[in-house]
């Protein structure tokens, strides 16, 4: 009964005259998805920027705990930028709002990519700093201003942390 | 005695809506006036690496007031004249307290460039980025560890 009525809807629609998308005044809810926005790419990209980053720190801090003579102060420094940088990501996923179900909104929220601790020295850090902090700022000049201004406080941090690394 | 350093700016800060580039460049170049200023202060309490420290801020900071006054000049407004005095947000006598300033001036510094990534001007944007880095890792320097989120309010 149902899929008869269905079926007779748009009959119905084209003895009034009237198509669907007159029928119905917002979003289409047949048409999918609607595209993301350059910005929501953006923030994604910076988001996947960032747990890239948290896996990189938490490798190097996993590596310094393991090796035979820990370097204490080292590992604090270590701990206390991964600290910083997940404060960082929290804020950068607090601004992304996507449509449930949305395989995007999955991936933005799962867990940073492993790497191998033995890979990641402080150089490989404050290179991946630096580049963040670059990478940012290129990408605030596009975005709307609370963002941007967001990714700047991000960047600068980023370069802090360089000059806390040593370079 | 015309003014408090400790005084935020009037767009200083994160902000909401548009922003104009002029009033933006104006507040940054009244906290580079006030930094040159208290590096002044700050400079004649200490001794050594952190007084030449503080000297090659003070240079920094007196050529950034020259180049955001020749850029509001340049979009055809007259920049702000500095003040001959500054009242200091607390009082500084002795090392730490130098360093403490140092540490305010530059945090005043970086709120006041966060302003100007607000403006609509990509190149102003990124002037506003880059400068904002700079007085950030200044203020590490003298805060002796890093922030999360320079210049601004996170809760």
């Amino acid at each position: 009964m149902l899929a008869a009525s269905a079926a007779a809807l748009p009959v119905l629609l084209a003895t009034a005259g009237c198509r669907s998308s007159d029928a119905f005044a917002g979003p289409d809810p047949l048409a999918g998805r609607p595209a993301l926005s350059p910005e929501v790419i953006t923030l994604q990209a910076v988001i996947a920027a960032e747990q890239a980053m948290i896996g990189l720190y938490q490798a190097a801090v996993d590596a310094n705990l393991a090796a035979a003579q820990p370097t204490t102060g080292r590992v604090l420094v270590l701990e206390g930028l991964l600290a910083q940088h997940r404060q960082h990501l929290g804020q950068l996923q607090a601004r992304l709002v996507l449509p449930s179900g949305s395989p995007s909104a999955q991936a933005s929220s799962s867990a940073s990519p492993g790497v191998a601790p033995a890979q990641v020295t402080i150089a490989r850090l404050r290179a991946a700093e630096r580049a963040s902090a670059v990478g940012l700022v290129r990408r605030l000049v596009t975005v709307q201003p609370a963002l941007a201004q967001l990714f700047a406080s991000i960047a600068a941090s980023d370069a802090t942390h360089v000059v806390a690394l040593g370079g | 005695m015309t003014q408090v350093v400790a005084a935020s700016g009037p767009v200083s800060g994160p902000v909401s809506g548009p922003v104009s580039a002029v009033q933006a460049l104006q507040a940054a170049l009244a906290a580079e006036d006030a930094a040159v200023f208290g590096y002044g202060v700050a400079g004649a309490h200490l001794s050594g690496n952190r007084r030449s420290a503080a000297e090659q801020d003070w240079t920094g900071h007196n050529e950034a007031r020259d180049t955001l006054a020749a850029m509001i000049s340049a979009l055809g407004a007259a920049p702000v004249a500095g003040q001959a005095f500054y009242r200091l947000p607390f009082e500084v006598n002795d090392a730490a307290s130098a360093a403490e300033l140092a540490v305010h001036l530059e945090e005043r510094v970086t709120r006041a460039y966060l302003a100007i990534v607000a403006v609509k001007d990509q190149r102003l944007r990124t002037f506003g980025a880059l400068a904002m880095q700079a007085s950030a890792e200044r203020a590490a320097f003298w805060r002796g560890t890093t922030e999360a989120f320079p210049g601004l309010d996170v809760s």
